[in-house]
């Protein structure tokens, strides 16, 4: 005959074991639950659809020195200065992928880009208009070849791909991580205001002719 | 005939190495070696050379500092020379100023000595710098030596009173093979000879010039 305490004790001690086996499967399935969502690259919100528009990019080519605008079909915010930001990004990754005419390093490029109210200058004849500020990454700008002809082209493709897309923008300076910037590699002048104009450009070669207006490819800003 | 100044520009030296073409070759290093040939072979034709620089300075040498040099020269012509590793054969670069009769609101052209802005020195003299581009341009296409001329705001040019061009020598693209690179010695030597064909023309149509003026 098995006394009672111990009938009661064996009870007791089942139990405990079901509730610490309970315990145990409930703190399992949440540790599944949790490493599973890590790992889900779901976006949380499904994204809203953008229509997307005709915008050129102003694409350079090291070898002939020319911009030429193509057409693509990107989706762009509407808020001015994330459009700007947005558009500055797709150009300069564009650059970074195989087989670029212009090839430079994939990364991050552009922090920010601000826009800015310009007054018109009776003087200088100057429309009212916005400054565009381009706050570059620096590791965008050390990471960037150095040279005069490589550093201006990538000045020249962005200050074309936002004249093209906002017209609005009248000028344009440069910053990197916020501050003021001599140069992009060593060449290009990045303290320098740029006119915000279209800058489709295939130089042309010398000519042999005496005429000194010839002989250079079309000016830019 | 009066011997004809020309200003040569090694650029970058000092803590600015300009270009890394690899561990042991920098575009300051490679300027100044390109420069002491192109120094040669005007000398030997007959132009009196000065140069901003002759050694890699300790210190940065600003381009202010090269300006002021130069512009105290009285140069006929100023070479500001550089290097890279984009493109493809000699870049002429002349300022992307705009000359004083095109700009809105600038100063009158006629008047001969008004002060001219530091940052805009060069606008009076981009029709002869993009002359003198030109003539270049030709002596290295007759070389066979592929050539781009463009136009780009960089310093010391925008500052230069006087004829001003950056050379900027790219690697040279041949069919089948790897292209030579810009530190390429019989590259340099036919770069520099159409050099030296194109100031002596460029000085020769400089006399005529003032010649027929007078």
């Amino acid at each position: 005959m098995i006394p009672r305490y111990q009938r009661i004790l064996f009870w007791s001690l089942l139990g405990g074991i079901l509730l610490m086996a309970a315990f145990l499967l409930r703190g399992c399935e949440q540790a599944h639950k949790r490493l599973t969502a890590s790992l889900d690259a779901t976006p949380i919100a499904a994204p809203t659809t953008t229509s997307t528009e005709d915008i050129s990019l102003y694409l350079a080519n090291d070898a002939d020195a020319s911009i030429t605008p193509t057409p693509q079909h990107l989706a762009l915010p509407q808020e001015p200065s994330v459009r700007a930001r947005a558009l500055l990004q797709q150009l300069l990754s564009s650059y970074a992928l195989p087989g670029s005419a212009h090839p430079l390093q994939s990364g991050p490029t552009v922090d920010d880009v601000f826009l800015l109210a310009q007054p018109g200058n009776p003087s200088t004849a100057s429309a009212p208009g916005q400054l565009a500020v381009i706050n570059l990454r620096g590791s965008f700008v050390n990471s960037h070849p150095s040279g005069i002809q490589v550093e201006d082209l990538t000045i020249q493709s962005i200050i074309g791909t936002l004249h093209g897309a906002l017209p609005q923008i009248t000028q344009i300076r440069f910053l990197v991580d916020g501050q003021p910037h001599d140069t992009l590699a060593g060449h290009a002048d990045l303290l320098h205001t740029y006119r915000a104009v279209d800058t489709a450009i295939r130089p042309t070669p010398p000519e042999a002719e005496n005429n000194p207006d010839n002989a250079t490819a079309t000016p830019k800003p | 005939m009066p011997r004809t100044i020309i200003l040569l520009d090694p650029a970058h030296g000092g803590p600015d190495s300009g270009a890394r073409f690899s561990d042991q070759l920098l575009e300051k290093d490679l300027t100044l070696s390109f420069a002491a040939i192109l120094r040669a072979s005007l000398s030997t034709g007959g132009f009196t050379v000065i140069a901003t620089r002759d050694t890699d300075p300790t210190v940065l040498f600003t381009a202010d500092q090269r300006a002021e040099i130069a512009n105290h020269a009285h140069p006929s012509a100023c070479l500001v020379l550089h290097a890279t590793s984009s493109g493809n054969g000699i870049h002429i670069v002349t300022s992307a100023l705009t000359p004083p009769g095109e700009a809105t609101g600038a100063s009158d052209p006629d008047t001969p000595h008004a002060p001219a802005p530091w940052q805009d020195a060069q606008a009076a003299f981009i029709p002869q710098s993009l002359r003198l581009a030109n003539e270049i341009g030709l002596a290295l296409l007759r070389a066979k030596l592929p050539v781009i001329l463009t136009q780009s705001s960089i310093h010391p040019l925008d500052n230069l009173i006087c004829p001003a061009v950056a050379i900027e020598i790219a690697p040279l693209a041949t069919d089948g093979s790897d292209p030579i690179p810009a530190a390429d010695l019989t590259y340099q030597h036919t770069i520099t000879q159409a050099i030296v064909i194109a100031l002596t023309s460029w000085r020769t149509h400089n006399t005529t010039a003032a010649g027929a003026s007078r």
